[in-house]
Protein backbone atom coordinates (compact mmCIF):
# COMPACT_ATOMS: atom_id res chain seq x y z
CA UNK A 1 0.00 0.00 0.00
CA UNK A 2 1.21 3.52 -1.23
CA UNK A 3 2.35 5.96 1.50
CA UNK A 4 0.33 8.93 2.03
CA UNK A 5 2.01 11.77 0.69
CA UNK A 6 2.63 14.57 3.07
CA UNK A 7 0.37 17.45 2.46
CA UNK A 8 2.74 20.33 0.75
CA UNK A 9 0.92 22.93 3.17
CA UNK A 10 2.54 21.41 6.18
CA UNK A 11 2.81 25.15 7.97
CA UNK A 12 -0.48 27.14 8.20
CA UNK A 13 -0.06 30.26 6.24
CA UNK A 14 0.83 33.39 8.48
CA UNK A 15 0.22 36.43 6.73
CA UNK A 16 2.47 39.71 7.27
CA UNK A 17 0.84 42.87 8.64
CA UNK A 18 0.38 46.06 6.97
CA UNK A 19 3.20 48.09 7.42
CA UNK A 20 1.06 51.58 7.53
CA UNK A 21 -1.26 49.69 10.39
CA UNK A 22 1.95 49.00 12.38
CA UNK A 23 3.81 52.18 11.78
CA UNK A 24 -0.34 53.90 12.34
CA UNK A 25 -0.09 55.50 9.29
CA UNK A 26 -3.76 57.37 9.31
CA UNK A 27 -3.24 59.60 6.24
CA UNK A 28 -1.06 58.50 3.06
CA UNK A 29 0.10 62.09 1.59
CA UNK A 30 1.01 62.17 -2.21
CA UNK A 31 3.55 64.29 -1.43
CA UNK A 32 5.39 62.17 0.90
CA UNK A 33 7.92 60.70 -1.68
CA UNK A 34 10.21 58.49 0.49
CA UNK A 35 6.99 56.55 1.77
CA UNK A 36 5.51 56.02 -2.05
CA UNK A 37 8.24 55.17 -3.33
CA UNK A 38 8.89 52.09 -1.42
CA UNK A 39 5.66 50.84 -2.82
CA UNK A 40 6.50 51.12 -6.32
CA UNK A 41 8.98 49.02 -8.36
CA UNK A 42 12.29 50.80 -9.87
CA UNK A 43 9.93 50.67 -12.86
CA UNK A 44 7.58 53.07 -11.54
CA UNK A 45 4.66 50.33 -10.71
CA UNK A 46 2.62 50.21 -8.19
CA UNK A 47 3.85 47.24 -5.85
CA UNK A 48 1.07 44.44 -5.59
CA UNK A 49 -0.45 43.77 -2.68
CA UNK A 50 0.96 40.30 -2.30
CA UNK A 51 4.53 42.60 -2.26
CA UNK A 52 3.85 45.19 -0.01
CA UNK A 53 1.78 43.13 2.27
CA UNK A 54 -0.46 46.21 2.53
CA UNK A 55 -4.23 45.70 4.28
CA UNK A 56 -6.83 46.13 1.44
CA UNK A 57 -8.02 49.87 2.68
CA UNK A 58 -4.23 50.93 2.60
CA UNK A 59 -3.54 49.76 -0.63
CA UNK A 60 -6.05 51.37 -2.13
CA UNK A 61 -5.14 54.86 -0.59
CA UNK A 62 -1.60 54.21 -1.55
CA UNK A 63 -2.70 53.37 -4.70
CA UNK A 64 -4.92 56.81 -5.05
CA UNK A 65 -1.93 58.68 -3.52
CA UNK A 66 0.47 57.35 -6.16
CA UNK A 67 -1.44 58.47 -8.74
CA UNK A 68 -2.22 61.80 -7.26
CA UNK A 69 1.77 62.52 -7.20
CA UNK A 70 2.16 60.73 -10.77
CA UNK A 71 -0.76 63.49 -12.26
CA UNK A 72 1.38 66.13 -10.33
CA UNK A 73 4.85 65.03 -12.01
CA UNK A 74 6.05 63.97 -8.39
CA UNK A 75 7.12 60.53 -9.52
CA UNK A 76 7.24 58.75 -13.12
CA UNK A 77 4.52 56.79 -14.95
CA UNK A 78 6.90 54.21 -16.08
CA UNK A 79 10.53 53.92 -16.49
CA UNK A 80 12.97 55.09 -13.88
CA UNK B 1 -15.89 75.47 5.42
CA UNK B 2 -13.96 72.20 4.78
CA UNK B 3 -10.12 71.76 4.87
CA UNK B 4 -8.37 71.58 1.85
CA UNK B 5 -4.69 71.15 0.34
CA UNK B 6 -4.26 72.50 -3.13
CA UNK B 7 -1.55 72.08 -4.85
CA UNK B 8 -0.30 74.00 -8.49
CA UNK B 9 2.04 73.85 -11.23
CA UNK B 10 3.10 77.21 -12.55
CA UNK B 11 4.94 77.36 -16.02
CA UNK B 12 8.13 77.58 -15.26
CA UNK B 13 8.58 79.77 -18.48
CA UNK B 14 7.84 82.97 -15.53
CA UNK B 15 10.40 84.53 -14.01
CA UNK B 16 10.70 83.94 -10.01
CA UNK B 17 9.17 87.26 -8.82
CA UNK B 18 6.68 86.30 -11.99
CA UNK B 19 5.87 82.78 -10.46
CA UNK B 20 5.49 84.50 -6.40
CA UNK B 21 3.70 86.98 -8.16
CA UNK B 22 1.06 84.61 -9.69
CA UNK B 23 1.33 82.21 -6.06
CA UNK B 24 -0.19 85.80 -4.48
CA UNK B 25 -2.90 86.41 -6.67
CA UNK B 26 -3.62 82.65 -6.29
CA UNK B 27 -4.01 83.66 -2.40
CA UNK B 28 -5.87 87.03 -3.04
CA UNK B 29 -8.33 85.14 -5.53
CA UNK B 30 -8.47 82.51 -2.44
CA UNK B 31 -8.88 85.50 0.05
CA UNK B 32 -11.60 87.17 -2.32
CA UNK B 33 -13.86 83.82 -2.19
CA UNK B 34 -14.26 83.55 1.67
CA UNK B 35 -11.33 80.67 2.21
CA UNK B 36 -8.85 80.94 5.47
CA UNK B 37 -5.30 80.60 4.58
CA UNK B 38 -4.24 77.74 7.36
CA UNK B 39 -0.59 77.37 5.74
CA UNK B 40 1.40 78.00 2.08
CA UNK B 41 4.98 77.05 0.98
CA UNK B 42 6.32 77.74 -2.39
CA UNK B 43 8.76 75.12 -3.12
CA UNK B 44 10.65 76.42 -6.24
CA UNK B 45 11.25 75.57 -9.15
CA UNK B 46 11.34 71.73 -9.56
CA UNK B 47 12.48 69.04 -11.87
CA UNK B 48 9.46 67.18 -13.41
CA UNK B 49 9.32 63.57 -13.51
CA UNK B 50 7.64 64.04 -16.91
CA UNK B 51 7.12 66.25 -19.31
CA UNK B 52 3.77 69.08 -19.26
CA UNK B 53 3.50 71.22 -21.92
CA UNK B 54 6.92 69.86 -23.19
CA UNK B 55 9.39 71.30 -20.24
CA UNK B 56 11.18 69.46 -17.61
CA UNK B 57 10.76 72.22 -14.81
CA UNK B 58 7.94 74.04 -13.11
CA UNK B 59 6.99 76.04 -10.35
CA UNK B 60 5.47 74.50 -7.26
CA UNK B 61 3.62 75.73 -4.42
CA UNK B 62 1.51 74.21 -2.12
CA UNK B 63 -2.02 76.06 -0.10
CA UNK B 64 -3.53 74.47 2.37
CA UNK B 65 -6.52 76.72 3.33
CA UNK B 66 -10.39 76.44 4.55
CA UNK B 67 -12.83 77.95 1.97
CA UNK B 68 -16.74 76.42 1.08
CA UNK B 69 -17.26 74.33 -1.63
CA UNK B 70 -18.49 77.20 -3.92
CA UNK B 71 -15.34 79.31 -3.26
CA UNK B 72 -13.32 76.02 -4.19
CA UNK B 73 -14.69 75.27 -7.54
CA UNK B 74 -14.65 79.11 -8.41
CA UNK B 75 -11.11 79.48 -7.44
CA UNK B 76 -10.60 75.97 -9.62
CA UNK B 77 -12.35 77.96 -12.71
CA UNK B 78 -10.54 80.95 -12.37
CA UNK B 79 -7.04 78.88 -12.14
CA UNK B 80 -8.40 77.04 -15.41
CA UNK B 81 -8.51 80.28 -17.49
CA UNK B 82 -5.05 81.11 -16.54
CA UNK B 83 -2.39 79.75 -19.09
CA UNK B 84 0.49 79.57 -16.94
CA UNK B 85 -0.89 77.59 -14.48
CA UNK B 86 0.00 74.11 -15.85
CA UNK B 87 -2.03 71.32 -12.94
CA UNK B 88 -3.59 72.34 -9.90
CA UNK B 89 -4.79 69.39 -7.45
CA UNK B 90 -6.96 69.72 -4.78
CA UNK B 91 -7.20 67.43 -1.94
CA UNK B 92 -9.52 67.34 1.34
CA UNK B 93 -6.33 65.81 3.77
CA UNK B 94 -8.97 65.16 6.80
CA UNK B 95 -11.24 63.34 4.48
CA UNK B 96 -8.88 60.59 4.41
CA UNK B 97 -8.06 60.13 8.00
CA UNK B 98 -9.31 57.19 9.20
CA UNK B 99 -8.38 55.62 12.58
CA UNK B 100 -6.60 52.22 12.50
Amino acid sequence: MAKKKPSKRSKPVRTKPCPMCQQGIEYIDYKDLALLKSFVTDRGRIKARRQTGACAQHQSKLAEAIKNAREMALIPYLGG
Amino acid sequence: MRHYEMMVILSDLLEEEDATALFDRIKSILADQGGELVDESFWGKRKLTHEIHKRDHAWYGVLDFRATSEGVAELERQLKINDDVWRMKTVRPELRVHTA
